[in-house]
């Protein structure tokens, strides 16, 4: 998970302050945790240092009002776009895939299209080196690739339903 | 080398057409193993159907070692079929009052090759496979994932070039289909056979070199494993 992406997801859909990043970050989230506030603070500095977020003055309440820049809303969308290796895939994209349909992105169907095609490339990969395992009598490397392979199987079938909903 | 060019295929059946495959084109290399996966209806059991000359398409082309079966008569595509494919079934297709040697030997009765030569091929067929102590035993007698084998067995018997297999291993547990899969892909290295598996599970879809995706009769995605990244996948696993 990236508080990053987070806030550049947030502030894609509108200019808010930090205290109100913080608890729609943690709904964004879901079960995922608390963040800490410091951590919002530092992470709004280093965007505007890196010009993807601006600040652009008070809210009624004297409270520091953020924006996402043209550069921010590139940067979360190419995000969006970039492939989920499989040693992270599930928790990564699950988060990605949330901040994309926070944001209604047009491009769901190109992340899942070339996400999918990613784990297949995986499996295919990692059953070779597994059959190559079996066949050398390392039982432990073995079973660990059959472990990755079996959720790797589990994310492609994640896929597979959201793929089948979006188009019922 | 399999060439497929334009593919189509209708079904009508009174006044309703449905079109199955609505232009294919598609390659496959020598000793490659390739996947073909899709939702139901989407067309790939048929393009199996016809890549077998099980039956004809609509439309297009497909040559296998430089043969166009779209140009043979029932009659020559039945004779290439018996010389250069191999089938393997989901459900086995054996037939269950014969024994195992019976079984495997049955497609060179219908030509007529069965020779004392061929008899020790089928042993050793039986030996690879796994089942040899179990050549005179009946095949309803097995279990499934022996009675898979003897339809390996019975597939390479004529040594076909092209082995078509239609979800081979739809009906077994994991176990028993990762056995399945690990012969398939051995007889697909050491005799440089073509295979092509119809199936809608990843995980013997992994076995294969290249996944094609198929839908509503046409080709959706191509994905393939390369032997670049393979390396970095053993690196990652060997640290």
């Amino acid at each position: 998970m990236s508080v990053k992406y987070g806030i550049l997801t947030l502030l894609y859909l509108q200019k808010n302050h930090g205290y109100d990043l913080k608890l729609e970050l943690e709904s964004l989230l879901g079960t995922k945790g608390k963040i800490n506030p410091g951590q919002i603070y530092t992470t709004l500095d280093r965007l505007i240092r890196d010009l993807l977020v601006s600040s652009v003055g008070m809210d009624d309440q004297e409270r520091k009002l953020y924006e996402i820049t043209t550069e921010g809303k590139n940067e979360l969308e190419n995000w969006l776009l970039e492939l989920v290796p499989y040693h992270s895939t599930k928790d990564d994209f699950h988060f990605k895939w949330s901040c994309a349909r926070k944001i209604g992105f047009e491009q769901e169907k190109k992340m899942l299209d070339q996400q999918k095609a990613t784990i297949m490339k995986d499996v295919m990969e990692l059953t070779k080196l597994k059959t190559e395992f079996l066949l050398r009598g390392d039982e432990n490397r073995y079973l660990l690739i059959s472990g990755t392979l079996l959720h790797l199987e589990a994310d492609l079938n994640w896929i597979h339903q959201v793929e089948n909903r979006n188009r019922s | 080398m399999i060439k497929v060019k334009n593919l189509k295929k209708a079904f009508i059946q009174g006044q309703a057409r449905t079109q199955v495959l609505k232009g294919v084109d598609l390659q496959v290399e020598e000793g490659e193993f390739v996947a073909i996966m899709g939702p139901s209806g989407s067309g790939k059991s048929t393009l199996l159907q016809l890549l077998g000359g099980l039956d004809i398409p609509t439309e297009g082309d497909i040559l296998i070692n430089q043969n166009n079966l779209s140009e043979m008569t029932e009659k020559e595509r039945t004779i290439f079929r018996r010389k250069y494919i191999g089938f393997i079934f989901q459900n086995y297709q054996l037939l269950p009052t014969l024994n195992v040697e019976e079984n495997i030997a049955f497609p060179l009765h219908a030509d007529g090759s069965l020779t004392m030569e061929k008899h020790r091929f089928i042993l050793e067929l039986l030996d690879s496979v796994g089942l040899k102590e179990l050549g005179r035993k009946r095949a309803n007698l097995l279990s499934g994932g022996q009675q898979q084998r003897v339809a390996i067995a019975r597939a390479l018997v004529n040594t076909p070039s092209v082995l078509l297999a239609d979800e081979p291993t739809g009906n077994l547990d994991r176990n028993k289909a990762e056995e399945i899969l690990g012969l398939i892909s051995r007889f697909n290295r050491e005799n440089n056979q073509t295979i092509i598996m119809v199936t809608h599970d990843i995980f013997a879809a992994g076995f294969a070199d290249r996944i094609i995706l198929f839908k509503d009769g046409v080709i959706d995605q191509v994905i393939s494993r390369k032997d670049d990244d393979y390396a970095k996948y053993v690196a990652n696993f060997m640290a």
